[in-house]
């Protein structure tokens, strides 16, 4: 099992499509698609995108950090997590080897409905990313880099 | 490994901070947050422990326009430096596309370098990644400290290997170097993605050039495979 590399505005409607199937059925807030090394794939739903980064890359580190306690208990790892707040919750539940599924959702749904769904829907993207893995990347259609720092200060 | 969104027009590059415990990771990602315009850059997020030693990561997104259409996310994480947090370091590197290797430059502190410089060639190594292809560059920090040992030394220690890193002289608590040690490591990266052999000229060269002749006192290596 390998990353995706790359997405094509094909691939991201695709992934689009079940992801705001999922929302609509659930009535959650916001899905994110995320590779576990926290790097985002794909996301749907609202929110402000410096903290759909951040909440990636907590979320994997997570479920990371999670698998070793599943393992002393002789999981693999615990497929799905839930993270209970007073009004907004989030669960995270594993898609393939390499990717997890968020959810931010709040008193709107419950977390059985988002539970129920997000099997189908993690399934269905699961093909997906599993197709895209299989074909060729697309040649990278960007211009060549920048050869001046990447950063300044103020 | 990088992710390239078309449809959001988004690059995004993990790079980590890796080192031994108290080298300076994490005041290396307190500085660029400080100092890096509020626009280009998210929070700093940092799970530490009461005692301000990270305890799982520091996590730092910036962003930055270096190719042309395409907003590019570098995604910057630390580790925990101590040793028992192995499992947790390999859970950072993860996807990772570069790192920078912050060693101390406190004499007492070279076999911890050479120990953490070990651990992060197995890491990769257990990922199927090798030590020799990742984007890395080296930074000896805490060069204001009295104690320090020579920059030849650390070349000979850390930087022994037949593919020689770019190597800065740093002080991350005033923030010398550290820009050019993230650029270096970032321009590296940009140029393997668009696959480019080799970084041009025009890339500005770390300030402290690599020392090539032979150290005069002959320390032996810590470890002579490093």
């Amino acid at each position: 099992m390998s990353s995706v590399p790359a997405l094509t505005i094909e691939d991201v409607a695709r992934l689009d499509g079940v992801l705001e199937a999922f929302l609509n059925k659930t009535e959650a807030e916001m899905t994110v698609v995320i590779d576990r090394g926290g790097n985002v794939i794909s996301q749907f739903g609202q929110m402000d995108s410096t903290d759909v980064t951040v909440i990636a890359a907590l979320a994997a580190g997570s479920f990371g950090a999670t698998r070793e306690l599943a393992r002393r208990i002789g999981e693999m790892e615990f497929n799905a997590l839930y993270h209970q707040g007073n009004g907004s919750h989030i669960f995270m539940n594993s898609v393939d080897e390499d990717t997890i599924m968020i959810t931010v959702f709040g008193s709107r749904t419950t977390v059985g409905l988002v539970r129920f769904y997000s099997s189908s829907a993690a399934q269905r993207v699961a093909e997906i990313l599993e197709s895209l893995r299989q074909k060729k990347p697309p040649k990278l259609a960007v211009a060549p880099v920048s050869t001046g720092p990447v950063f300044a200060t103020r | 490994m990088s992710i390239i969104n078309y449809a959001s027009r988004e690059i995004q590059f993990k790079i980590v901070y890796y080192g031994p415990a108290l080298c300076g990771k994490t005041t290396n990602l307190q500085y660029i947050h400080q100092r890096i315009n509020a626009q280009n850059r998210g929070e700093l997020i940092s799970l530490a422990t009461s005692a301000d030693r990270t305890l799982f990561f520091d996590f730092l997104p910036l962003n930055a326009v270096v190719i042309k259409g395409f907003v590019t996310k570098f995604q910057l994480y630390t580790v925990p430096g101590q040793v028992i947090y192995n499992a947790t370091r390999q859970l950072v590197l993860r996807s990772v596309d570069g790192v920078v290797f912050v060693a101390d430059s406190q004499w007492e502190k070279m076999e911890e370098n050479v120990e953490s410089f070990k651990n992060l060639a197995d890491n990769l190594a257990a990922q199927n990644m090798s030590i020799d292809e990742v984007p890395l560059v080296l930074e000896y920090n805490k060069r204001d400290l009295p104690n320090v040992a020579p920059v030849t030394y650390l070349e000979y220690v850390l930087n022994n290997r037949k593919k020689r890193l770019q190597s800065f002289e740093v002080i991350s608590s005033t923030g010398q170097n550290v820009f050019a040690t993230l650029n270096a490591v970032s321009q590296i990266l940009l140029h393997k993605f668009s696959n480019q052999d080799e970084v041009p000229q025009t890339v500005p060269q770390p300030r402290v050039a690599i020392p090539v002749e032979a150290p005069t006192a002959q320390p032996q290596p810590i470890d002579a495979e490093v």
